[in-house]
């Protein structure tokens, strides 16, 4: 890129006004003063050429790619996506037009000309299962390369659920021993952004926030930045009246789901999951989950893909074992002659798939 | 499990501790026209402009239209096109504005009480400006 940022996105059709309205947005999105959002605008606009933007290093390991979709492909020409202008993105595996050695070299040269200053951005998980041989890249371990380019990092953006928590990698029974970056990286300031995948404007305020402030935003107990995952997406998902009146779907094509009420009882993890979903919503604000009728999966939560089943409601027995041993019973109570082991697993197959109704939860 | 032990809390829709009474109006709106007025007599103390950010606030769809209600339509509205519609429209109170900002489909994206003198958005930027003139320049020189 050439130039301020604000030449790029004048050539890209984007006037200086679009793009004060967009860090505006921006800032009251990331719950910052109004003003902020002029602060922001001017510190990304005004940055000229001869001010070296900011290095990021992305570092994919054990991941799908999904999240890299989700920040590019958000919707476009998206001024999310201009934002990165105002970065120098000098190893993204997935993006950049080198490959093999020239790729490894642009890794090292951005390492070596930015030690201590570069953003490093991790998607994926880090698998340590045969010292970490589940996952390698130029022949050497994602553990090895991750601690190596971790040294000379300034902050660490563990982007997605993987890399933030260990997500579908460390599902159980986790076979290549995955773990999140936090859990290698302990001297490093590392924010979470976890998600499958994770909203773009909360990566590209995060991106702001550090292009402006030159600091990563403030964090909540898990790491992740508070103006996001401030409030549950039941806290602010626009059917919590219908739970507040006990008005409930019991089926996705019942009265109530028609009438758009609360999906709580079709297995919505709502009320325990942390995100902007229900206020930022997905494809540049098109809707989300719940208002597309399901409920919400709780991607953002450490370890939702082994929190009971998408379709339990909060209110059952998350602990599988736990299921297992009401299913037997119930089982031994009727003189089934069925091994105890199957039983229990067709018991718990059907209430899996089938949704919860008022009878499966007295069980 | 019975379904008392189930965590949910019955409240009919009119009551009192309910998400909002029956006319949607939660009670935080006619304070906000005190802050409005701290605002105001900055701007005319210091000529120091401010803006409150209406979607940070817990406001109800219907205390907002109270407040745009309340506070009026006054001489000027203007519309800004770019990436969807933003509306900057100045109340009965001169000075204040109200301003709505639309994404390319049509969404509010976001929602402004701006107490200034000209809307921060309105007023070109001295780098536009010097674009227009060497514009102009070309102009000029067509002109011969």
């Amino acid at each position: 890129m050439q130039g301020p940022l604000i030449d790029t996105l004048a050539r890209q059709g984007v006037t200086r006004r679009t793009f004060f309205k967009y860090c505006a947005t921006l800032a009251s999105l990331m719950a910052l003063p109004p003003s902020a959002g002029r602060a922001m605008a001017e510190a990304m606009a005004a940055s000229p050429a001869a001010v070296k933007r900011p290095s990021v290093i992305w570092l994919p390991f054990q991941e799908c790619t999904g999240c890299t979709e989700s920040i590019t492909r958000s919707h476009s020409p998206t001024i999310e996506g201009l934002i990165f202008d105002a970065i120098s993105l000098d190893y993204q595996e997935t993006l950049m037009a080198a490959a093999g050695h020239q790729a490894e070299e642009a890794l090292h040269k951005a390492m070596k000309d930015n030690e201590g200053k570069y953003l490093l951005i991790v998607d994926g998980s880090i698998p340590l299962g045969l010292d970490g041989a589940y996952s390698c890249i130029a022949g050497k371990s994602n553990l090895e390369t991750l601690k190596e380019v971790a040294k000379g990092a300034a902050a660490i953006v563990a982007m997605g659920s993987c890399a933030a928590f260990g997500g579908i990698p460390k599902a159980n029974p986790n076979p290549t021993g995955a773990v999140s970056v936090s859990d290698v990286i302990k001297d490093k300031p590392i924010i979470n952004i976890p998600g499958c995948p994770p909203i773009p404007v909360v990566m590209t305020g995060v991106l702001a926030h550090f292009l402006t402030f030159g600091s990563l935003p403030e964090m909540d107990s898990k790491g992740r930045p508070k103006a996001f995952y401030g409030e549950t997406i039941h806290d602010r998902c626009y059917r919590r009246p219908f739970y507040d009146q006990g008005k409930f779907a019991k089926t996705f094509d019942d009265e109530g789901a028609r009438k758009g009420w609360c999906l709580f009882e079709l297995g919505c993890k709502g009320p325990v999951t942390y995100n902007a979903c229900a206020t930022v919503k997905w494809n540049g604000g098109t809707s989300w989950p719940v208002e597309s009728g399901h409920g919400c999966l709780g991607c953002s939560e450490p370890d939702f893909w082994d929190a009971g089943g998408f379709y339990k409601a909060l209110s059952m027995p998350a602990d599988p074992l736990k299921m297992v041993s009401a299913a037997a019973a119930v089982g031994a109570a009727a003189g089934v002659a069925v091994s105890f082991a199957n039983r229990a697993k067709k018991s718990a197959a059907k209430a899996g798939h089938e949704t919860t109704t008022l009878a499966d939860l007295e069980k | 499990m019975p379904l008392e032990n189930i965590p949910i809390v019955t409240v009919s829709a009119g009551a009192a501790v309910g998400p909002a009474p029956l006319d949607g109006l939660s009670g935080n709106a006619p304070v906000l026209l005190r802050e409005i007025a701290e605002h105001v007599n900055r701007l005319l103390a210091t000529g120091e402009s401010s803006a409150i950010d209406l979607n940070a606030l817990p406001l109800t769809p219907a205390d907002l239209d109270w407040l745009q209600e309340t506070l009026g339509t006054g001489e000027i509205a203007i519309t800004l096109e770019s990436d969807g519609d933003s509306t900057l429209n100045e109340t009965a109170c001169p000075g204040v504005w109200w301003v709505t900002h639309h994404n390319e489909h049509g969404a509010v994206v976001s929602r402004f009480l701006e107490v200034a003198f000209v809307p921060e958005l309105v007023k070109a930027h001295p780098e536009d400006i010097k674009i227009g003139l060497e514009h102009l320049d070309l102009l000029i020189s067509g002109l011969s």
